[in-house]
Order: structure tokens, then sequence, then C-alpha cells
């Protein structure tokens, strides 16, 4: 019975020593044959299990790491196996087999029948040791719910906003038109509807008012709902705008363009619209009482002296931040297209009034300072009214007509000279065909006959001239 | 045009329907579709050379890209690009369920 004492002593010190050794996946297994498998893979990894018949082998699992050698241990715990005679010569056998000759150092002995308290937890080494390394994986994840949680403020802030601008002005609107808010979808005219472009895009559509087709307020709110765009703001500060955009009724305004706009953005706009890079031309803001930091961009004089009147330059003078630009025009037709697809028709142009209006605070933009935004689109129903009272002189008409009409023609030349040089490439184009096709041409005769054909044609080309001279000769 | 009352400027008469603009205008913020983009690009990467990261980065790109998309756009496209770059993520810790190694 001594034996089997200290076979079972040195079992217990061995598989302690062994489950805390290892650091990777072990799986426990009842598998009578999985002690063949284990030889035949020599791997490790390995937990001890007692079965309740008391009959206790060490099991091992293949696992994906195939490092850490640690046959001794292995072997060891299968030295000191108690198990019924023909099994353990099995193993016996199998020991053999693979020639491991320092089973002999092992201490040998038979174990009681006090197996249980020898029984281990069954710890999921893998659980435990890996959390902590993927803590990129967490960080990741933790980084998206910031993401999505900051989306979800954001987006709010942005309907809050918009929706106190409308609150805030709804009142001022109803008294200049017909209908506030038309979403255009449903069948019947609706009103007070303030679209959603985007998150922070919100546009509203007034319309019925004389001397006016419709009015789009856009509020272009900062993008609030994104996490990313917050951060880029740190570094380059940006705020809400309000944009305004009336188009007139065909005919209620004389034809002039004229610009007035924070000097910033005008070099910008004098660059990308069409209409100002093509009738305007910047001009000194001296004589009139408003801001240094605007710049005037006029066709006509006469328009411009009358359109900045006294209210209007003290407004812009008020609210000298917050007006970014006041853009008049009847060739409205947007901003530019990119360079290298030359239209080939006049854009449709329309008589319209742009204003852009930035909403102070830098971004911290609070729903109660919506109220403060009030005599700006009093502005803008004023300078709507003016600009459709307005007469030009006969002279400033002839000037404005004649620029338009140079315009037209300058736009025509360019169009031309683009249609021409694409019929140059359609010519060259048909010739290398065809050269090609003499080039192909593997009989000899043919090839001939054609590049005779063609040398005939080239010249009948060039004889109706010497025709006509030989004719009028005679 | 001078009806009743010339100091009031409504004109019920008037009303012009709203005409939403065109999508693709130049006025358009392009960020949705670089965003998609980058997306697929990650995700592609994602999956085929097993870059956790990649795939990482492109669910970020379409948590962006549904951010700033505009109401009038296709949702499926959005749905598509979710579910690819979220495979990708999947499909990399299938293949290799070890924790991202730091670049550093």
């Amino acid at each position: 019975m001594k034996p089997v004492w200290f076979l079972l002593f040195a079992l217990f010190c061995l598989s302690v020593s062994y489950a805390g050794s290892k650091k990777h996946d072990a799986f426990v297994e009842d598998n009578d044959f999985a002690e063949f498998e284990e030889f035949e893979d020599e791997e490790d990894g390995a937990v001890n299990d007692e079965s309740d018949d008391e009959i206790q082998e060490p099991v091992k699992q293949p696992v994906e790491s195939e490092e850490m050698p640690e046959f001794d241990d292995e072997q060891e715990e299968e030295d000191d196996d108690p198990m019924s005679d023909d099994e353990f010569e099995h193993l016996h056998d199998e020991e053999e087999f693979e020639n491991f000759d320092r089973e002999k150092d092992a201490p040998k002995g038979k174990s009681p029948d006090k197996l249980p308290d020898l029984q281990m937890a069954k710890v999921p080494l893998h659980l435990r040791t890996s959390w902590d390394s993927f803590y990129l994986e967490m960080l990741m994840i933790a980084g998206l719910t910031v993401y999505f949680l900051n989306f979800l403020a954001g987006k709010n802030k942005n309907c809050k906003l918009a929706t106190a601008w409308l609150s805030a002005h709804k009142e001022l609107l109803e008294t200049q038109f017909s209908i506030v808010g038309d979403d255009g979808v449903a069948k019947e005219v609706t009103s007070g509807v303030l679209m959603k472009e985007s998150e922070n895009v919100y546009t509203l559509w007034c319309s019925g008012r004389t001397c006016v087709e419709g009015m789009l307020v856009e509020l272009k709110l900062l993008k609030r709902q994104d996490l990313i765009n917050l951060l880029l703001r740190v570094f380059k500060p940006a705020s809400d705008q309000v944009i305004v955009k009336v188009d007139l009724d065909d005919g209620k305004m004389d034809n002039f363009v004229f610009c007035v706009a924070q000097k910033r953005s005008a070099a910008k706009l004098h660059k990308d619209m069409n209409d100002l890079s093509q009738f305007t031309e910047r001009k000194s803001s001296e004589k009139f009482d408003m801001p240094a930091s605007y710049q005037l961009l006029s066709e006509v004089g006469e328009a411009t002296s009358a359109i900045l009147d006294k209210k209007v330059c003290q407004m812009l003078t008020k609210h000298e931040g917050v007006i970014e630009y006041i853009h008049i025009s009847d060739q409205f037709s947007g901003p530019k297209v990119q360079e290298d697809t030359q239209p080939t028709k006049m854009p449709d142009t329309k008589a319209c009034l742009m204003f852009c209006f930035t909403i102070p605070g830098k971004g911290k933009t609070r729903a109660s300072d919506m109220e403060n935004l009030k005599p700006l689109l009093q502005l803008v129903f004023y300078c709507v009214d003016k600009v459709s009272r307005l007469q030009l002189s006969r002279e400033a008409r002839m000037k404005a007509e004649k620029n338009r009409q140079k315009a037209e023609e300058m736009f025509l030349k360019a169009a031309h000279t683009q249609r021409q040089e694409l019929a140059q490439q359609r010519r060259e184009e048909r010739k290398r065909a065809e050269k090609e096709r003499l080039m192909a041409e593997e009989d000899p005769d043919r090839a001939r006959k054609l590049e005779d054909r063609e040398n005939r044609r080239e010249s009948k080309k060039k004889q109706p001239k010497m025709k006509m001279m030989k004719i009028k000769a005679m | 045009m001078q009806q009743q009352n010339p100091n009031d400027p409504k004109r019920a008469t008037k009303i012009v329907r709203y005409k939403a603009q065109p999508a693709g205008g130049p006025g358009d913020d392009p960020t949705p579709d670089y965003m998609n983009l980058l997306g697929m690009i990650f995700s592609m990467c994602g999956l085929m050379m097993k870059l956790k990261w990649c795939a990482w980065v492109a669910v970020y790109c379409s948590f962006i890209s549904f951010a700033n998309s505009r109401t009038t756009d296709d949702t499926k496209q959005m749905l598509s690009s979710f579910m690819l770059s979220i495979s990708a993520v999947v499909m990399s810790y299938l293949q290799n369920p070890q924790p991202m190694q730091p670049p550093w």
C-alpha cells in the first residue's frame, strides 16, 4: 500500500505544478483513447481529471500553439497513472514505442482510493489570460460607442436648433408668404414642414408672395453628429449658417449683378460663381458707409449705390460678422462646373437673391440665439422689395445689356471652337482607321487597289478648285 | 398683380410647389461617398489580407458615412457597407482569434 500513497502524493505535486505552469488552453476529457491521440500529436497542454470510478488519466487536447514542449511533465504524470492493469500496460507499451527512457527516473507507486479530493477546477485558461490582451479591440469598440452616443446627441442638438429657428421666424414668415414650409411631396400644399436634407442641413420652402416665386431657407448647421468633424473644428473653427435664396419672378428685376461679401468669402465667390466671375469686378467700398471687412463686387454702379442705401449699410455695420454675403443677380446659374467639361449650351439663368448669415458664437449656438436673427430676415424682405422696385437708367440698362450680349458671344465662340476641335479629332480618327486597314491588308493587289482609291479620292478633293479656276479663265 | 390690400405682400394665387434639387449637384457634401468608398476598400483589405485594423477602420468609415448621409440617400447601400465591414471584422477574428497587435 505504501507505494500507492507515494505515487498519489507525487501525482498531486505534479498536477499542481503542471496546472500552474500551463499558460494556454487545456481541455478536459474523459475519453479513454485520448492518450493515444496525444502521443501521436506530441502536443502539450494537459489538465488532470478524475473519473467517478476512481480512475485518473491525464488527458490532453491539442491546442493551437505547438511550442513549449513539456514532455517530462507529461511522462511523469503518465507514469503515475493508477489505472487498471491492461490500461497501464497500454500506456507502458506506448512509451516504449516512443522510446522514452527517462520514465525510469520517475518514482513509481500506487495511489489509494481517495481520489475525489484531487479534483481540479476546470479553469478556462484562455479566458483568464487573454481578455487583457484584447485591449485594442476594446478601445475600438469604446470608440464606436462614443461615436454613436455623440451621433445621437449631435443629431438632437441640430434638430433643436432648427426647430428653434423655425419657431422664432414663423410669425414673420407667415406675414410675408401664403405658405410657409411646403415639402413638395404631399398632393396637397402642406405648411409648417421643415425638411431634413441630412442630419445637419434643414430646408424650408416658402411661397405665395408678390414678386417672388419662392424662398428657400437652408439651415446649414455644423456637423455635430460627426465626432470626427467635431474634433476637426477644434483646429478649424466654423459656425452655423443660414442661407436664404429668393427666386424672383421673371421680369421683376432689372439686369445687374451685385455682391457684397466678407473679404474671405468674396474672393471665393468671385472665382466660383458663374455670374460673378463673368459680369462683376472688384470695386472699392470706400464711398459707402460700411465696414472695411466687406468687399464689393459690382457690375452696374448705379444699382450698387441704389442697393447700398443707408438702411442696408447700417445693417451691415450692425451685423458685421453675421452677414456673410448678399448676392443679387439676374443671371444666377450657381457655381461653376468643372473645367474639363465645357457645357455645350448656356446655363439656365434666373433672377435671384442669395443671403448668407453666419450665426455668431463660433459653433456654440444656443436655441435662444435664433431670436436675434429676426432683423436679418427683415433685411431680406427689404432687399427683395427694393430690387423689384428698382428701375435703372437708360444708360445703365444699355451697359448691362451689352455685357450680357458679350458674355453670350464669348460663350458661343468657346462652344464653336470646342465643336471644331471635336470634329477635327473625329476626322483624324477616321484617317487613322483607314490607314490601319490598309496596313492590315495582306493581299498586295488589294492593298494597292485600296491605296489607289485613297489617292484618287484625295486628288478629287483638291480638283474642284482647279476646275472652277479653269471655268473662270475660260 | 396688385390686390385689394397693397400693403399685404401675400399672394395666395402665386403658390409654387417646392421642387427638390437633384442630388449630386456641386453643393453636395461629398463626405458620405468618400467614406463609403474608403470603407469598401478597407473591408476588402481586411477580408483578403486578414488585416484586423483594416476591418476596424472599415467599420469606422461606414459609421462616418452613415452619420453624414443625406436623407435621400439609398439606405440599401448604407446597409451593405455596414454588413461588409462588420463581416470583415468577424471573418478576420474567426480565422485568427489572436488579439490585434499594436503597431508599436
